[in-house]
Formats: structure tokens, sequence, C-alpha cells
């Protein structure tokens, strides 16, 4: 039943700009690297000498954060806002087909959404590194952490930006949590460790960045569950 | 099974201390077309959003198909075709594309689609995107949309709001076809008496959240009151007239208004105002208009 809600919103995200975003994103975040690396060529690649793959993907990783908080916000917000602007939230609920299933399929198509962001990261970092004359001896492990681990691990910030987007109609709300957020975790950093939006960094005391995406996960499927409860539950007007 | 495709018992629905609906009964028999009349604001959309599960009733028990709503909504949903108010589109898709978004959902095959575009004439647009469409042909599509399940109930809240004439005609022709081509009982609102009037048969009045009528429209048309209008020279004249010789009427710029009365007490009163050289041009009987009666009952709501 979720296989054929997801495949109705699929129909439905056809000519719009989400597609488009989702390419923009890591295009954006790779093209910014390749500038910064072809301005400063000599200066980071003495820097990263010893690693440079590993320099390259630490400096995507550090601008994809943002940037995936920020995705998450705006396709949360363009998906739920599209059934909010068209008043379709009473015709699809009017349809033989749970609440459950409604939530979840939305939920299921922002994370093929935004895996499918994660991926063209990845490949777009591929690329960048070749470019620059990384060589092909291609850290995959490292690849792997940087451009899905983050996006695991801001799990949270997607259940919560989703049930935002899904409950109110005026969008500006999201949205603007959702940037507020984004800007948030540029400095969280250096935010004690329980905070979720330093999560997508993947740094913490322990250094460890399995720890980031397991709370991640966590805490997103509280939030998930506590939203679909409620949106379950709540009268459509 | 009960022959009642809707029934309500005591459907209520608060916000905060406001009963938008307030103990609605409806009973809805299989193959008639039900109008449910109300002004704006008087608790239609709130009725029906509670029939389709969309809202929680406060108070209340829903039976459609026999079954209880709250327990057998999705097998109650998969029966029943609904266009809630404005018609929802996705605007940027293609005609065709919006009903593939639903079919994919109700699960009913691909030729489905076709048939419901031919019933509302739809096909040849088929393949332009929505929001270069009429709203006449918005509102037609939205009835596709709620045909595509093959359902047994179809719900209309409003579905002429804002349609020209033409438009509302089509509209009316289609619904009208609907119990007998196609077998299904349709529960239509509006807040209009002379639109529902030419296509149900029952209809239901609510006022304030409160049913005020709810009968067969014949029985409607009789609690009509009939009237006598007598058309005569002098209006005022002729009522004094009548007045000294202990009739009672009223009186308006071209003629008299009385109370229904039997034949020979007509002749009567003819005679009365023609022996005191009053011109008497017309005697028509004079049949309350349903919309009169309308507002007249949801009047007599208000007051309460």
């Amino acid at each position: 039943m979720i296989g054929k809600v997801l495949s109705s919103d699929i129909i439905k995200i056809r000519r719009t700009w989400i597609w488009l975003l989702i390419f923009l994103g890591p295009f954006g975040v790779v093209s910014l690297q390749a500038i910064n690396f072809s301005l400063r060529y000599d200066y980071l690649t003495k820097l990263y000498a010893d690693d440079l793959w590993g320099g390259l993907l630490n400096n995507v990783q550090y601008l994809a954060a943002p940037a995936l908080l920020f995705g998450i916000t705006l396709i949360a917000s363009m998906i739920a806002g599209l059934e909010h602007r068209l008043k379709s939230w009473k015709q699809l609920l009017a349809l033989p087909v749970s609440r459950f299933h409604v939530f979840t399929a939305k939920f299921a198509l922002n994370l093929i959404l935004l895996l499918s962001a994660c991926v063209l990261l990845a490949a777009g970092s591929i690329l960048l590194g070749a470019g620059l004359g990384f060589g092909w001896d291609i850290p995959w492990q490292r690849l792997f952490i940087i451009s899905f681990y983050p996006f695991f691990a801001a799990m949270p910030v997607l259940a919560l930006q989703l049930w935002l987007s899904i409950v109110m109609r005026n969008q500006a709300i999201p949205l603007t949590c959702g940037i507020m957020g984004t800007i948030l975790s540029l400095y969280s950093i250096k935010m004690p460790d329980w905070m979720p939006l330093k999560w997508p960094h993947l740094v913490n005391a322990a250094d460890v960045p399995e720890y980031s995406v397991l709370a991640g996960l966590a805490a997103g499927a509280v939030i998930y569950t506590a939203s679909l409860v409620h949106f379950a539950r709540r009268d459509v007007n | 099974m009960s022959e009642y495709i809707i029934q309500t018992q005591g459907l209520t629905k608060q916000y905060g201390a406001r009963k938008a609906v307030n103990q609605v009964t409806l009973n809805i028999r299989r193959g008639d077309i039900y109008g449910f009349l109300g002004p704006n604001g008087a608790g239609k959309t709130t009725t029906i959003r509670m029939l389709l599960g969309l809202i929680r009733p406060s108070q209340g028990r829903i039976h459609i198909f026999g079954k209880d709503l709250h327990k057998h909504r999705m097998s109650i949903l998969k029966k029943v075709g609904s266009l809630v108010e404005y018609p929802s589109y996705y605007g940027h898709l293609t005609g065709y594309e919006n009903l593939e978004a639903i079919r994919r959902i109700l699960d009913v095959p691909k030729s489905r689609i076709d048939e419901v575009l031919s019933i509302v004439r739809l096909t040849q647009d088929a393949k332009r995107p929505v929001k270069g469409y009429s709203l006449g042909m918005k509102q037609r599509l939205g009835i596709a949309c709620a045909l595509l399940g093959q359902p047994e109930l179809l719900i209309l809240d409003e579905p002429t709001n804002g349609l020209d004439p033409s438009g509302i005609l089509e509209i009316r022709e289609l619904i009208k076809s609907m119990p007998q081509q196609h077998g299904i009982t349709v529960l239509v609102s509006s807040h209009l008496l002379s639109e529902v009037e030419q296509m149900a048969n029952r209809v239901g009045i609510i006022q304030h959240g409160e049913m005020v009528f709810q009968d067969t429209i014949d029985s409607l048309h009789n609690r009509a009151q009939h009237r006598i209008q007598i058309a005569v020279s002098n209006p005022e004249q002729a009522f004094r007239t009548l007045a000294s010789s202990g009739c009672s009427a009223e009186f308006n710029e071209e003629s008299l208004v009385l109370d229904y009365m039997p034949d020979n007490k007509v002749a009567a009163i003819v005679e009365l105002l023609v022996r005191n050289n009053h011109s008497v041009y017309r005697v028509e009987e004079k049949r309350q208009s349903l919309e009169e009666m309308f507002l007249a009952l949801t009047r007599e709501g208000s007051r309460q």
C-alpha cells in the first residue's frame, strides 16, 4: 500500500523544481569546492600532501552538512506544500488509504530524493578529485561516510521538518525553522554532543562518526513516530 | 442489510463552545439524489467531512452501507467517491496524470481513466495541463476523480459553486444521470435550493448545525403555502372595501393578497369588489416558491 501511495506521489512531483533541486544541491557543493581547490591549488595540495583525497572529502563534507539541512527543509516543504497549495489533503485522505501510509509515503519520498542527492554528491566528489589530478586511488569508505552518514545523522531534522511542513498550511514557518537550523548548524561543531544539529557534522567526543549516525536514526525514529500519531488523529480541513 | 446508504445518529461536532454540527440525523436511501441544503456556514461541509472520515465527530455515529464508519473506514471509502468544496488538482500535471495519481492509490485498471474521462467529456483535453482548464472543466475533472474508483456513493460538496449557467447545467445533467446509468447514490450539497430542486428527489435542510427539514422534495412542495392574488385598479381602496366587510387581506402596489380560500369565497370577494366599482384584472393562485420556503425555514432556525 505504501508503494501505491509512493508511486502516486512520484507522479505528482513530475515537472516540478524538486528534481532540479536534488541535482543543484550536490552540484553547488562540488562546484564550490572546485573553485576552492582551483584557486588555492598549490596551498591546499601542500597542506593535504599526505592525503589529498582525505583533504578534499573533508572540505566537501564541511559544506555538505549545511547544504543537506537546507535541502531537507526545502524538499520537505515542497512536497508537503504541493498538497497544501492545491488543498488536496482532503481529497487524498478521503481515498481508501490509511493516514499511516500517506505519511510514510511522504517520508519515503523525501528519503529517496535526498538519498539520490547523496549519491550525486558522492559521484561529484569522485569527479572533482579525479579532475584535480588526485588519481584514482579513491578512499571508498571515507567517501561513503561523508556522502551518506550526515544524511542519516540528520534524520531528526528531516522528521521534524516533514511534520512541520505537513501540519502547517503556511510554509513560512517550517522554512524559517529549517533555515534557522541550517544557520545554527554552521556553529554547531562547538555545541555539546547532545545537540542534534551537530550530528550531521559527525563530530563527537568519542570521535566515532557512527555514534552521530545512531543518535540521528534513533531520534529521527522517535520524532517520526510522534508526528505519525499526531497526523493520524488530526482533523483535516 | 438496511436500505439506507448513509445513516447518522446524533452527529455532533464541537469547536470550543460552538457546535458547528448539532445532533444531525441523515437518512439517505439507495438510488437517492439527496440534496443537502443550507446557507453558507450552516455545517454542510463539516458534516460531509465527518462522513468522509476527514474529521472526527465529537459525538454520534455514522453508518455508511450499514457499517460503522469508525470501524470500517477503509472498506467504506473504497466504495465512496467524493469532491469536497473546490476540486483538488495538481495544476502542473495533465488531466490524465491527475487521474493516474489517484488511480495508483485506488488500484483500478488503467482503462477506467478513459471511461471516467468520457463520462465527464474531458477525453479531448486529457493531455493538457490542468492549470489551463476552465473552472467548469476542473470541476468535471474533480467529478471524474470521484468516479474513478467505481463508487456506489458519490459525495459532492457544492459541485456547481462558481460555475456559469452552462457549466451548472452540465454538472446537473451529469449528476442526474448517476443513479440511472451507473447505479450510484448521490449526496450533493448546495446553498441554492433552486439548484438542488432540479436534481434531487430528497432534501435535507441544515441551519446553524441543526437539521430543520428532511423529506422528499414533493413533500417540501406540499408544505408550500398557497395564496390568492387579485390584481385590481386601486389596491388600497379595495383593501378598505374588504376590511369593512370583515375580510382580512394584504395589499401591495398592484394587487391584493389573500390567504388561500375555497372557490365560493373567492367568487364572493370578486363580486364584492365589482359592486364597489373596482376593476378586477386578474385572479391568481400563488404558490409560495420553494426558495421563499427555504428562506422561511432557515430564518426560523436562526431565531432559535
